[in-house]
């Protein structure tokens, strides 16, 4: 028997849609594979991707926002953007979807068992993040894990993503959730400044913990450096980097940082191994 | 298995013999070039030439490459596997710096927890019947790599040309079972195993060039912030001619081809190059490598860098098709000298 084609993507269909930011240009869509072997087959851990195509425009790598403790069905949040992007938020639900996957190493959940857990994202990139505090939520995984805190920026109110599973978390009291925007905004109860200040006001201990985080260049950059000054070392700092892909498995070349390639090696590095590596991504 | 004599004149006969269950490629002239095409005409064939402007790879690894096919049928989609991948190939008269490379992407493209099995598979379907380098070209190199103009390893069967004829050897399993296919081959003399040596020997004496690629390949683990980027790629155009037409280079992009008239569609592969500022520019419009100081940078370090610690393997061959087509004049052969100029002292600074 021959090995299978890994360019071959399996197909779903499209079972819900829904827009999650005010401008509508971020839409999260629920994904229920047609035949039953290849959800089966599609073992996901938080913080991996797929690579996700529409026949005829074309292929792109995104995070899976849900995570395996939701069962039947799989999420991606998209933000339109390009060619295939942009005729994702063109389809409706009934539609048919391609799927490879799951591709990447994704967050380190074995690692992080018996961990503080630090969840820091920013804007659009919290999707496999809300992937992660799903699964730790979880009452099967709820236990492996200490102390779960989820501090989440955005511009303003109307940005902020997956709104009714936030709510969710607040009324628990197994995670504490922070949510912070740039400016005032009328109607904001939460917190006002960006990421990095408000890591800082907080003041988690580096004791036990690891902290993923995820979101545009100058918040990571700048919520490292509060980080560090916190004693955070950069084995307990995961980061997902991003880049342009297009096979996903190693071969087509693009996404290398180094030697290292990103779909394949990442995306999930620690600070401490991006630091071996030169600063081209 | 004893060494054969093929007669120039009985080239015809070879290929009608083992075109029944194989398509033939081989070397022949198409506007002034020679490339490796599927032979319709025996006579077409071309042996005499220093080597092909568009690498072999292209006959498993062409430029435009169908992934797979799908048609909409209602709500369904149905998918179908591209069909050519079980054909039986042979490579006639790839030279060895083309064989080697087909060894480094066979690697390459098996690696890991996804093999390529588009490559993997074409590539265990194709006989190479290669020939050794009389006359290496001035721009060759392959000896600095650990190959050699009469290098057989890499081959199923191994050809040397010895003016009126071919002495041929069987090289692999598959090699030897070929030639037992072909009963008229007559055996060769001794003198014509000693012609084959010296012709050897006088082949490697044209290759001039000597580079200590070892040496190369531990300076680039530290200097990837040294100004030699800057100098090295300073008259590049960025046309990406360099890996468009080298043997070892994979990289390739995906897109889709819609036929929508007939609600079907395929997914292709195209040959890519991190040469080209769409090869890495992100839909934000960030781009990691934004100038050609990183684009020739990661090309050079991908080949003798990334490949060594990746693979262990390098990943050049010498054929020096590179150097010959730079419309710039840019020499792989001086790059890699500089960078063995670069001194410890120097590192340190920059590092």
């Amino acid at each position: 028997m021959h090995k299978e084609n890994p360019y071959i993507p399996k197909i779903t269909t499209i079972k819900s849609i829904i827009s999650e930011n005010d401008v509508n240009d971020i839409k999260t869509f629920e994904l229920v594979f047609d035949k039953s072997e290849d959800y089966k087959n599609f073992k996901y851990i938080p913080g991996q991707f797929s690579e996700l195509s529409i026949f005829g425009k074309g292929e792109c790598p995104i995070g899976i926002a849900s995570s395996p403790t939701e069962k039947d069905s799989i999420k991606f949040t998209i933000k339109k953007m390009g060619t295939v992007t942009t005729a994702f938020h063109n389809m409706e639900v009934g539609e048919k979807i391609g799927i490879r996957g799951p591709l990447g190493n994704g967050w380190p959940i074995e690692q992080m068992k018996g961990k503080n857990i630090i969840i820091i994202g920013g804007g659009f990139a919290f999707s496999t993040l809300r992937s992660l505090t799903e699964f730790i939520l979880d009452e099967k995984h709820r236990d492996d894990y200490e102390d779960l805190l989820v501090i989440y920026g955005n511009r303003n109110p109307g940005e902020v993503l997956y709104k009714n599973d936030i709510k969710c978390w607040q009324k628990r009291d197994d995670i504490e959730v922070i949510l912070t925007i740039d400016n005032e905004a009328e109607g904001w109860d939460y917190k006002v400044g960006y990421v990095a200040p408000v890591v800082k006001e907080v003041g988690p201990s580096p004791e036990n913990a690891l902290v993923a985080v995820c979101g545009p260049p100058i918040m990571i950059k700048t919520t490292i450096d509060v980080l560090e000054e916190l004693n955070f070392k950069g084995v307990q700092i995961l980061n997902s980097l991003e880049m342009r892909m297009k096979c996903g498995i190693g071969k087509c070349g693009r996404c290398n940082v180094g030697d290292k390639y990103v779909c394949i090696d990442g995306p999930v590095f620690s600070l401490a191994e991006l630091r071996k590596l030169p600063d081209e991504y | 298995m004893k060494k054969k004599i093929l007669l120039k004149e009985q080239i015809k006969k070879f290929y009608e013999k083992l075109r029944e269950n194989y398509n033939f490629y081989g070397p022949i002239e198409e506007n002034g070039n020679i490339v490796f095409s599927k032979i319709l005409d025996p006579e077409d064939i071309i042996l005499n030439y220093y080597n092909s402007k568009i690498p072999p790879k292209s006959v498993i690894l062409p430029q435009k490459e169908i992934l797979f096919e799908y048609e909409k049928k209602g709500d369904e989609i149905e998918i179908e596997e591209p069909e050519n991948i079980e054909e039986k190939n042979i490579i006639f008269g790839i030279r060895p710096c083309d064989a080697h490379s087909f060894y480094l992407l066979k690697n390459f493209f098996e690696y890991g927890e996804y093999e390529d099995t588009l490559f993997t598979r074409k590539r265990k379907n194709t006989t190479l019947i290669g020939i050794g380098c009389n006359t290496p070209r001035q721009t060759c190199f392959c000896t600095s790599l650990g190959g050699h103009p009469f290098k057989k390893e890499d081959m199923d069967i191994f050809l040397v040309d010895l003016g009126e004829k071919y002495l041929v050897k069987s090289i692999s399993k598959k090699g030897e079972e070929i030639l037992n296919q072909i009963s008229w081959l007559s055996d060769a003399t001794k003198s014509d195993i000693q012609k084959a040596e010296k012709l050897s020997k006088t082949a490697e004496e044209l290759i001039s060039t000597e580079i200590d690629i070892e040496k190369a390949i531990s300076i680039l683990k530290n200097n990837f912030n040294h100004p030699i980027w800057k100098e090295i790629s300073e008259n590049c155009i960025g046309c990406g001619s360099c890996a468009f037409l080298c043997p070892t280079c994979h990289c390739f992009d995906v897109i889709d081809e819609e036929d929508h008239y007939n609600n079907r569609g395929k997914r292709i592969r195209i040959w890519d190059t991190c040469q080209f500022t769409l090869y890495t520019l992100e839909t934000s419009g960030h781009n990691p490598r934004p100038s050609k100081i990183e684009r020739c940078r990661n090309r050079i370090l991908h080949k003798f860098s990334y490949y060594p610690s990746n693979y262990d393997l390098i990943g050049c061959v010498g054929c020096g098709r590179c150097i010959n087509w730079c419309p710039a004049n840019n020499d792989l052969r001086i790059i890699l000298k500089k960078i063995n100029k670069i001194d410890k002292k120097e590192e340190s600074i920059v590092a």
